[in-house]
């Protein structure tokens, strides 16, 4: 069940992944919302870090260094309470399952791991909905290491934690801030019940646990056909030629 | 359109009376299914040989961006954005449908005058203002309201796109709950749509159904229209080229025995044949070519 803040039960279910780069998190959301589709479930998706309007402010901090930890806290914070009203809140009203790639873990993780009082972020957060099932996909931090640095990708200045001066070389310091993460995620588990996946396991044994944790949370969750037009194409013979264009967001 | 009526003080200058096309409308709310049905119908008429063509709100080259646009910055009142939404469904309406009718295409609206009569009265607007506004509206030939109920709407929206800013009224209703606006603006929407039923004699379609009993019943009643408007049968497609290749070759003769070269009024680097075969059609003034693809290559074909 999720949960407002004032302890109000939402029809729908909210299900979130957590964990620091390279648990393989997005992956196995991926694997669970085909699931859920392949099952008719009608499935609303939300991502870290996407709000069309927020996302531009922080793209400009970020390319300008212009964030200190304050404001990367709160610009990540507007960009989630945008979603939270827009995207999750209102598909969970109308009793739909959202699934959601990082939540507010995310930032008291990363934000505590740059220096900002924890409860001063925790309070700031105390608007989310609480999830049905936040799962936290555990790894070492060797492991997210060894698979997020394999092909030594350009680090960029925030994704390794420059500005916190922890290492003048990008890929050190992209590791201890890493490390300073994983430790505050650690002590999350307990905090706020994460429901811990080992992230080492092969994915298709990841994929099953998740599974079965999630279909005790499905009674009357929404459902939907999701090309109801299909059946139709087939039965007139028709190719639906014209289907591929139609124009979205068309509102009045 | 078998008889061309407006409105209202219709449009100054257009004197024609009858046009050979036929203007077929689908309302109804967000999230209905109206595009689909479109999207399906205009298909299965080119497939039947009808020239067929789709539009609908906020799709006009003069108007349609800046809507846009204007909607996702939010920022025009509502009497500038109704007078923009009138801008767009003129530009439509002279430049792309009426030329279509004129041609004998069946067209296909996504919408009409009623729903930007429904979204300016929710807000406010003066029903008697907005009405005369548009008054240079064509009456349709036909009106498809597509009436569902807000709980078959939901899981419908939220599979599509979401709840989105306008589609919730968020612009003026109070609080900032998406999905408690959604369901204030669009009943209050819909009580619009249903109100207007009797006022211009929409044809009420069932879309709490699926997708194929709507498009079941779109097609029978548009059978029943078009059926005057049969396109020319394969045969009769040779018949009338075999004449305009008959004409060619007198043509050549002609201008042999004259002793001069190929017709003078043709512009040099003009495509002769194109030119025979549009002369042979009687609606060859339009701007719009007057067959559907389908029956150009049927021509070629047969050519």
């Amino acid at each position: 069940m999720a949960l407002l803040p004032d302890g109000r039960a939402l029809p729908g279910k909210l299900f979130i992944v957590e964990g620091i780069d390279g648990s393989g998190k997005s992956t196995q959301l991926d694997m669970l919302r085909k699931w859920l589709i392949s099952q008719g479930y009608l499935v609303a998706f939300s991502e870290w870090n996407s709000s069309p309007i927020v996302r531009r402010m922080t793209k400009r901090g970020k390319k300008k260094q212009l964030l200190s930890p304050i404001s990367f806290s709160l610009v990540h914070a507007a960009d989630f309470v945008d979603r939270m009203e827009r995207q999750m809140l209102p598909a969970l009203k109308a009793g739909a399952i959202v699934l959601a790639d990082r939540y507010i873990y995310t930032a008291f993780g990363r934000d505590v791991a740059r220096g900002v009082d924890p409860n001063w972020v925790r309070e700031m957060y105390s608007f989310a909905i609480q999830p049905t099932v936040a799962f936290y996909f555990k790894v070492t931090l060797e492991e997210s290491l060894n698979r997020i640095l394999a092909g030594r990708p350009t680090l960029k200045y925030y994704e390794a934690g420059m500005d916190v001066g922890l290492h003048e070389d990008p890929y050190k310091s992209y590791e201890l801030f890493q490390g300073r993460i994983l430790e505050e995620y650690d002590k999350m588990i307990d905090e706020f019940n994460l429901q811990a996946i080992d992230a080492t396991l092969p994915l298709l044994e990841q994929h099953e646990m998740m599974i079965e944790i999630v279909e005790g949370h499905l009674e009357s969750a929404l459902r939907a056909a999701q090309s109801p037009w299909q059946e139709v194409l087939k039965s007139e013979g028709l190719q639906g030629r014209y289907l591929a264009h139609q124009v979205s967001g068309d509102s009045s | 359109m078998t008889q061309v009526n407006f409105y209202g003080y219709g449009i100054p200058g257009f004197t024609k009376k009858r046009l050979p096309g036929k203007l077929l409308v689908l309302e109804g709310t967000d999230g209905v299914g109206r595009s689909t049905q479109i999207a399906l119908l205009r298909e299965w008429l080119e497939s039947k040989g009808y020239a067929t063509s789709a539009t609908g709100l906020k799709r006009g080259d003069l108007a349609g961006k800046a809507i846009q646009r204007a909607m996702q910055g939010h920022t025009l009142g509502d009497t500038t954005l109704n007078l923009s939404y009138a801008t767009d469904f003129a530009d439509r309406l002279e430049r792309d449908i009426l030329p279509s009718l004129r041609a004998g295409f069946v067209v296909l609206l996504d919408r009409y005058i009623y729903s930007i009569f429904a979204r300016a009265q929710v807000r406010g607007a003066d029903p008697a203002w907005i009405r005369s506004v548009l008054g240079f509206a064509l009456i349709p030939d036909a009106v498809f309201y597509l009436q569902a109920d807000i709980t078959h709407l939901i899981p419908r929206v939220l599979n599509a796109r979401g709840f989105s800013y306008w589609e919730s009224g968020v612009d003026f209703l109070k609080g900032r709950d998406y999905y408690d606006s959604y369901i204030e603006y669009q009943t209050r929407l819909i009580a619009q749509f249903d109100a207007m039923a009797d006022e211009f004699d929409f044809m009420r379609i069932d879309a709490n159904k699926g997708i194929h009993d709507v498009f079941l019943t779109l097609k029978k009643e548009i059978n029943s229209l078009i059926k005057e408007m049969k396109p020319p049968k394969r045969k009769e497609v040779e018949k009338r080229l075999a004449k305009v290749e008959r004409a060619k070759e007198e043509v050549k003769t002609k201008s042999k025995q004259d002793g001069k070269g190929i017709a003078e009024d043709q512009a040099p680097g003009e495509d002769k044949s194109k030119k025979v075969v549009k002369k042979e059609n009687p609606t060859n003034d339009k701007e719009r070519p007057p067959q559907a693809k389908g029956d150009e290559s049927e021509k070629k074909g047969a050519a």
